[in-house]
């Protein structure tokens, strides 16, 4: 018992740290066309650098059953789009296309937390002797990902705080997801392609089919290309070695 | 055979099949803006599953001369666009284009395909079945690119057969640069890393400076969204697969 609420405190950790994400938007003022074109850059090059290293890990247990799951993920936005486009949506004050890319980009961080929870509980399940190292892993990767949230949100109009709190909430389903997978390691493992898959495959098709494309409206190509492919190579690096 | 031959045999006829981009054109003189798009996004998607490819072949995590390497390939791109005055070229323009702009856009395909005449050579380096799958997804990639060129100078005048040819010339860089690099790579295996590096690191970024903002404006991002990820899908799937080492 104590080792699932250890499991649970751990993972509860990881979530928190998302949080910290938001913290460098305290600095960066105004809320220009320009500034969400490279916010909008700056998240792509973060999400398709961590769907690279995702895919790398799950074809290791499996092509298929990752390919399958990006399919699925693919498929799950463009159900959420239409869903989100079939309502007048608010978010906070913000209306419109804003407030729906807003929820999509929310929507999507946080069913591929489900997958990344996973991926804690069942490591945790190898034995507990690397989890602290684990959960430091994972806490530290969880800080990009918040910064990609705040990076769609904070331009548009939500405020430091609100940012930080939606980094968090999206992270939330990895402490609730780990103790299952951690208590049924032998259940939840082979789903884990297909789960990983599914992440990477929405957040790669959010990344070309709505932020992109928003970027380039707004802002110089080169610089948007530069944006995206160098924090790429930093969010690749920044996996690795931390 | 001669592991040179090998690898000028499979550039070139990556380059060749470059040729048949024109063949879309044959059955209609001008194409549809959507299909131009289209084949961008084909083009592009191929081009970030061979740059997956390169990045996760067989390391356990991406050595620092690749992480520079990748990173001289990002500026390499942007530096060599800059000082040509091709940054923010519109790449896909069919009418009323000035008189430089012909040679601006043969320009951009030779720089272009330099970049993936690097990663066929460095892959060819790796294992000739990996070098051999990688000059296929290029070819099958410079067959969209062909359709996109040839579309561009049938419209400033050209005939169909000259811009076939033009779309094989304007990949010759291809040819040069794989063998180059092969040649490179095989006498001085230091240099591995920073290859791989340096062909996937300005393959994405051309990904994202000649493709994808042309795309947006020719077709709905959902297709082109869709279009790329199915591309990049099948060679990640081929590569993660472990059907090809």
């Amino acid at each position: 018992m104590s080792q699932v609420f250890v499991v649970f405190a751990y993972g509860l950790l990881t979530a928190l740290a998302t949080g910290l994400g938001a913290l460098p938007f305290l600095f960066v003022r105004g809320v220009s066309l320009g500034v969400v074109a490279r916010a909008n850059a700056v998240a792509s090059g973060l999400m398709l650098g961590v769907s690279f290293g995702l895919v790398a890990e799950a074809t290791q247990y499996g092509s298929w059953q990752t390919v399958a799951g990006a399919g699925c993920g693919v498929l799950f936005v463009l159900v959420t789009q239409v869903a989100l486009r079939r309502h007048n949506l608010e978010f906070g004050r913000i209306r419109g296309v804003g407030a729906q890319r807003m929820l999509l980009m929310l929507v999507v961080m946080t069913v591929h937390s489900f997958a990344e929870g996973v991926a804690v509980g069942v490591s945790f399940g190898g034995g507990m002797t690397l989890a602290v190292v684990i959960v430091a892993a994972i806490a530290v990767h969880n800080i990009p990902e918040g910064l990609a949230i705040s990076a769609v949100l904070r331009p548009r109009g939500a405020s430091v705080v609100e940012c930080a709190w939606w980094s968090i909430a999206s992270s939330l389903p990895q402490p609730l997801m780990a103790v299952p997978a951690f208590l049924l390691v032998e259940a939840f493992a082979p789903a884990l392609p297909y789960g990983i898959g599914f992440a990477a495959g929405a957040m790669v098709f959010m990344v070309f089919v709505e932020l992109l494309p928003e970027a380039y409206e707004q802002a110089r190509r080169p610089n948007v290309a530069l944006l995206v492919s160098v924090t790429m190579l930093t969010m690749l690096m920044f996996q690795q070695y931390l | 055979m001669e592991p040179t031959l090998v690898v000028l045999a499979y550039s070139s006829a990556a380059a060749a099949i470059g040729g048949l981009g024109a063949t879309p054109l044959l059955i209609r003189e001008r194409l549809p803006v959507t299909a131009i798009g289209w084949s961008n996004a084909l083009a592009a998607g191929l081009m970030l599953g061979v740059a997956y490819g390169l990045m996760v072949l067989g390391l356990e995590r991406i050595p620092l001369p690749g992480a520079f390497g990748a990173l001289m390939g990002i500026l390499f791109v942007h530096w060599t666009r800059a000082v040509s005055g091709t940054a923010e070229l519109d790449l896909n323009r069919l009418d009323e284009t000035p008189p430089e702009y012909g040679y601006q856009v043969l320009l951009v395909n030779a720089l272009h395909s330099a970049a993936e005449g690097v990663a066929i050579g460095v892959a060819m380096t790796v294992s000739l079945p990996f070098g051999a799958f990688t000059a296929l997804a290029i070819a099958v990639h410079n067959v969209p690119e062909g359709t996109v060129l040839s579309a561009i100078v049938t419209a400033r005048g050209v005939r169909l057969p000259h811009a076939a040819g033009l779309a094989i010339a304007a990949k010759v860089s291809q040819v040069l640069l794989a063998i180059v690099t092969f040649a490179l790579v095989t006498a001085a295996p230091g240099l591995f890393p920073w290859a791989l590096g340096f062909a996937a690191g300005a393959m994405v970024h051309l990904v994202l400076v000649d493709l994808m903002p042309e795309c947006y404006k020719q077709a709905g991002s959902t297709s082109i969204a869709l279009v790329t990820l199915v591309a990049m899908g099948i060679v990640v799937f081929l590569v993660g697969g472990g059907v090809v080492r």
